[in-house]
């Protein structure tokens, strides 16, 4: 029986591994390094949403802001509609509700965090907030757990894609 | 590139480098102890019942109090969370850990760490069986909004385990004395579960006397937002330990600033680690080869290995894509193991075989609306994925 953590990370392998060949397929090469951590950032991000599922704010906004740095926007569009809808109910609410300038110590805090975690903007509630938060906090972290100990491989093998044959 | 040249230098000395992989994938053997830890501790799914008390580690009175406690408030707030089916009932979020009193000083870094990232990630691995139809997870954990059954003690032999199967999991930096703090923790669980008791039968019964407390007020009002405060306390206290270095603060401000710094600090993370494994590639796809040949190595674990051919399935259907880029095709073998990722699986690498000229190219968002919305049928979209 596998721990909760290590499955968390293992679907975080396996999606990152589909959504890096298939953005490696879809971009002509070469690309330079700035444009490979793009990618590599950017399928990391996915997988990880991914591997959350669709039931958290945070995973479908972090693959609703995924789809806006594809240039197919139609096409994002249409396949992130069914997230975004339930995502604009909650825009409104918060547009209804205005702007303050936070004062208090948390009230500015806790602004601070909806910028941080992805979809946080759209959520009123403070409880869920946090929620959320400690939610993206385990995945984050199994990202970077994972992304660690494939940077520690690297490093030490090399590179493998010409040894490896 | 300078780099590559470099890495390529140190992969020279590869007598040496072995060393540090069993270091780096001591990580992901996780599996294993973790594996030894379930069995002993006799936490399996035909405990599901006690699984949840397990996950409060706390007295199943307790556990229940604030069950009903969450249950009513999420109930009330249901507008927002509904929708999403987190809020909807469920117990997602335990109060704060137990009381560790058998642990040493120093080991408790790692070994809480541990148990945190576990207790918080089965959280997660709950909420999403709750919502999801096809088990991904094989872990079935019911989760249970029944009253659970008295595994208190089973629960507390767990932590010790966790601290004998230690691993280093190259993060979290600042965990010390926790103990400390965990016997704090479970005075306060215990006053906040005592005011939890009064506001929450004021939730549940329309019409009941509650004996007020010195100085605070009987208006629902004041009470719904005093238990939706405690809420959100219980939660942040859960925050706190998660977040490593926050257990001597005090105050909501100061640990917000902590979770804060604390995924500002992941984040950053998250970026340095993918330039660091862009600058080593020039491939995108690279870690195909490093994990899986690395992993299918060196980890004898059987549900990892398990897992691990599955992967090395369409490792050997990529690799010979990557190969075969610019080449000819090879239909790759059907996955000699179901694996969960299997709906997704076949149309993109059958799509992959026809198009593998870079003619057409996958849909990476397809990809991630498959995954989350869960349709099998991927329709074939030449997009072009500019970065």
């Amino acid at each position: 029986m596998m721990s909760s953590y290590n499955m968390v990370k293992q679907e975080f392998i396996k999606k990152w591994i589909t959504t890096l060949h298939i953005l490696d397929c879809s971009v002509e090469h070469p690309l330079n390094v700035t444009e490979r951590k793009n990618a590599i950032k950017l399928s990391s991000d996915i997988a990880m949403a991914a591997a959350r599922s669709s039931s958290t704010v945070w995973s479908r906004a972090l693959i609703s802001r995924s789809g806006n740095k594809t240039a197919n926007k139609p096409m994002a569009r249409r396949v992130l509609k069914k997230a975004r809808n339930r995502m604009k109910n909650r825009c409104l609410t918060l547009r209804r509700n205005g702007n303050f300038t936070a004062k208090s110590g948390v009230r500015r805090r806790t602004e601070l965090l909806k910028r941080l975690v992805p979809g946080g903007e759209l959520i009123e509630n403070k409880d869920y907030l946090i929620r959320e938060t400690l939610d993206y906090i385990v995945y984050l972290r199994a990202q970077v757990d994972v992304m660690r100990t494939v940077a520690a491989v690297d490093s030490v093998t090399g590179n493998l894609t010409n040894d490896n044959n | 590139m300078d780099l590559t040249g470099g890495f390529g230098a140190r992969s020279g000395g590869v007598g040496g480098g072995p060393y540090r992989e069993p270091i780096g994938l001591e990580s992901l053997h996780l599996g294993d102890e973790f594996r030894q830890l379930a069995t002993t501790t006799s936490l399996t799914p035909d405990n599901a019942g006690g699984s949840f008390t397990a996950l409060l580690e706390l007295p199943p009175t307790q556990a229940v109090e604030l069950l009903h406690f969450t249950d009513s408030l999420s109930s009330s707030q249901a507008a927002a969370a509904a929708t999403t089916g987190i809020g909807g009932g469920d117990i997602i979020i335990a109060p704060p850990p137990p009381p560790l009193h058998s642990f040493g000083g120093t080991t408790l870094t790692f070994p809480s760490n541990s148990a945190l990232m576990e207790r918080a990630a089965r959280f997660s691995v709950i909420a999403t069986e709750q919502q999801q139809n096809n088990g991904n997870y094989h872990n079935n954990e019911t989760p249970t909004s029944s009253v659970p059954s008295n595994s208190s003690d089973r629960v507390k032999t767990e932590p010790p385990e966790t601290d004998s199967a230690m691993e280093n999991q190259s993060l979290c930096p600042n965990q010390t004395n926790r103990s400390g703090k965990r016997k704090d923790f479970d005075k306060k669980v215990k006053s906040s579960t005592k005011k939890n008791k009064s506001s929450e039968e004021t939730e549940k019964l329309p019409y009941v006397h509650v004996r007020a407390r010195r100085g605070q007020a009987t208006d629902s009002h004041s009470l719904a937002e005093r238990a939706r405060r405690e809420k959100i306390n219980a939660r942040m206290k859960l925050l706190q330990e998660l977040v490593p270095g926050c257990d001597k603060i005090q105050g909501t401000a100061l640990v917000l600033d902590e979770i804060i710094n604390h995924v500002q600090s992941l984040q950053r993370q998250v970026e340095m680690l993918s330039m660091r494994l862009a600058a080593v590639n020039p491939r995108v796809d690279f870690n195909l080869d490093t994990i899986l040949a690395s992993e299918n190595a060196s980890l004898m674990d059987g549900s990892f290995s398990g897992t691990a051919m599955q992967l090395a399935w369409p490792h050997q259907a990529l690799e010979t894509e990557q190969s075969f880029h610019q080449r000819q095709l090879q239909p790759p073998p059907p996955p000699p193991q179901q694996w969960p990722f299997d709906g997704l699986n076949q149309p993109v690498w059958g799509r992959e075989e026809d198009q593998a000229h870079g003619n057409d190219h996958s849909n990476l968002m397809a990809v991630s609306e498959n995954v989350m919305v869960g349709s099998a049928n991927l329709h074939p979209n030449q997009v072009k994925m500019e970065l």
